[in-house]
């Protein structure tokens, strides 16, 4: 569980992150979208202890960041932006300098990292030396000591980052693995990836929070409602389909083979209304479809910017 | 106390997997090798004081650059942000990295016990003198890994970290020489109280002076103390 109340943080006159508040709770997984330098690594950062924040208060895994942080720190398992590891040390004396740390009993500690390393795909890498391993199994290793105590609250900044496609999807699966019993909290700026494991979004924004909810939600609210299309052949369509009481605003344009296209808003499902107003009228009816609203017409229209980062890295 | 323990097993650890450690012990105990024979040659004494006095100003140089790496290194590399999120007390990590830098110390000063060796076969020492004069070097020693590791707090640069830890400690053996040139009595004995020489003279002729005790443990604990405060520091910027 997590729960961030008003969450300010000023670097001197620079306001980092402004009055951000969301729940997680149990078994979801967050996801924090936003343009780089929108606050979100400084938002996690505050979550993790690691920051103290200006106002406002969070409580992660039913414990006061700010009046118990050791506790906090205990049930948190933490992956910064860069993997934080020691290049000179090997992967297995890693894990096990981190799991000392984070308190893992030491009878089982070798099992637990075993354990670990066999989650995010790393068994027989215990001898490696950490700086001489490539990006994504860096990536691996970090994740690998976010989850080495089993912690209850998982904040991950920017877990697939750097990583080819197809250990993107391996990391995906493993956070959906994961985040069954957990609550992870995760940033990117890949809405794809959002898209693929998330079931709530916060959308931040120059500090701001600009969007928060499902990721259902956060679409059609951000896209003005919920949009269909429908194919008609009859008389006056788009005057009498407008009248209907579901709803809101009809768009005609030409359509091709006799047929008018209609772009219809609503904010009830108007389908089965028009459906029933064509039977009445004895119109042809070709398609009536929800259109489904891509994450990424969302996120440019809270974010407002054409200079987001929408499909790729950075 | 466990964190304590762990990270001065991943310092050491650190050390003794990069050529570090084998570099410093090897440049320490050529010098201690080069004052031995000119200490012996110039003197004619069967004393290891021209080696010890010469190896406490070369430690003053040796040991910033040792400790230079502790925090700024982890600043560098964003391991800090995995140390400050672990249920660690900054305490239980600076107790740990400065016991860690004092263990290489110490096994840097026990290679030198060769040459007391060399002594004991060939003349007669004053075993008394001997044990307090490595008493100081110890002491020196903890004071200068104290410093060390406060400079290297202050930056995330290890160059200018361990240049910091040089130029923060020169002044405390040069005030020495300053307070002979000041005709103020009650500056020059201030400088010359603050001098580390002024507290390591009585240990180098056989003495333990509880004052000289308290002075380089009153040292140490400032420097670490200062240390804790730029660390908690760093979390508000």
């Amino acid at each position: 569980m997590i729960e961030a109340r008003g969450i300010t943080k000023r670097y001197g006159p620079f306001l980092a992150v402004e009055d951000v508040s969301f729940t997680a709770g149990k078994g979801s997984v967050l996801g924090f979208i936003g343009p780089n330098g929108a606050g979100k690594t400084t938002t996690m950062r505050i979550l993790t202890g690691y920051l103290p924040a200006t106002a406002g208060d969070a409580v992660v895994a039913g414990f006061d960041v700010f009046q118990q942080p050791m506790e906090v720190k205990r049930r948190v398992g933490y992956l910064p932006e860069a993997p934080p590891l020691y290049q000179e040390l090997t992967v297995g004396d890693y894990l096990a300098f981190v799991a000392e740390l984070r308190e893992v009993p030491a009878r089982g500690r070798f099992r637990r990292i075993g354990e670990v390393m066999e989650l995010v795909g790393l068994t027989g890498w215990e001898r490696r030396i950490l700086g001489s391993l490539s990006k994504g199994y860096r990536q691996r290793v970090g994740l690998a000591q976010a989850l080495v105590h089993d912690p209850p609250v998982l904040i991950l900044d920017e877990p697939t980052s750097g990583l080819d496609p197809a250990q993107n999807v391996g990391i995906r699966e493993l956070i959906g693995a994961i985040g069954s019993d957990r609550t992870v909290i995760l940033s990117t700026h890949i809405l794809a990836e959002v898209e693929a494991t998330c079931d709530q979004v916060v959308v931040i924004d120059r500090g701001r929070i600009a969007a928060a909810g499902t990721l259902d939600e956060v679409r059609t609210r951000a896209t003005g409602g919920l949009r269909y299309r429908v194919e008609l052949r009859g008389q006056d369509l788009a005057r009498a389909v407008g009248g209907l009481p579901e709803v809101r605003q009809v768009v005609p344009s030409d359509g091709t083979d006799g047929f008018e296209l209609l772009e219809v808003f609503s904010d009830q499902d108007p389908r089965t209304a028009i459906a029933a107003l064509a039977a009445r009228s004895g119109w042809t009816v070709r398609s009536i479809e929800r259109i489904q609203p891509s994450l990424e017409d969302a996120f440019l229209a809270i974010v407002g910017r054409e200079d987001v980062v929408t499909g790729s890295t950075s | 106390m466990r964190a304590t323990w762990a990270i001065l097993r991943k310092e050491l650890r650190v050390y003794f997997v990069s050529p570090l450690a084998y570099v410093f012990l090897a440049v320490f105990l050529f010098l201690a090798g080069v004052f031995f024979y000119l200490g012996i040659t110039l003197t004619g004494e069967a004393s290891l004081r021209v080696m010890l006095g010469n190896l406490s100003i070369s430690l003053l140089f040796v040991l910033p650059m040792l400790t230079m790496r502790h925090f700024a290194e982890e600043q560098r590399s964003g391991t800090f942000e995995l140390l400050m999120t672990a249920p660690v007390h900054p305490w239980a990590m600076i107790i740990g990295k400065w016991l860690a830098s004092l263990v290489l110390c110490t096994l840097m000063l026990a290679g030198t016990l060769v040459f007391t060796g060399v002594l004991a076969y060939y003349g007669d020492p004053d075993w008394g003198t001997v044990a307090t004069s490595y008493l100081a070097l110890f002491l020196c020693s903890a004071a200068f890994c104290a410093a060390g590791l406060f400079a290297s707090s202050l930056t995330r640069d290890q160059v200018a970290a361990g240049l910091a830890g040089i130029i923060i400690l020169l002044p405390f053996w040069l005030i020495g020489q300053a307070a002979s040139l000041t005709d103020h009595p009650g500056l020059a004995s201030v400088l010359e109280k603050a001098a580390f020489l002024t507290h390591l003279r009585s240990f180098t002729r056989g003495v333990i002076d509880t004052a000289d005790i308290v002075y380089f443990v009153g040292f140490i604990f400032v420097f670490l103390f200062l240390t804790y405060r730029t660390l908690e520091s760093r979390r508000w910027r």
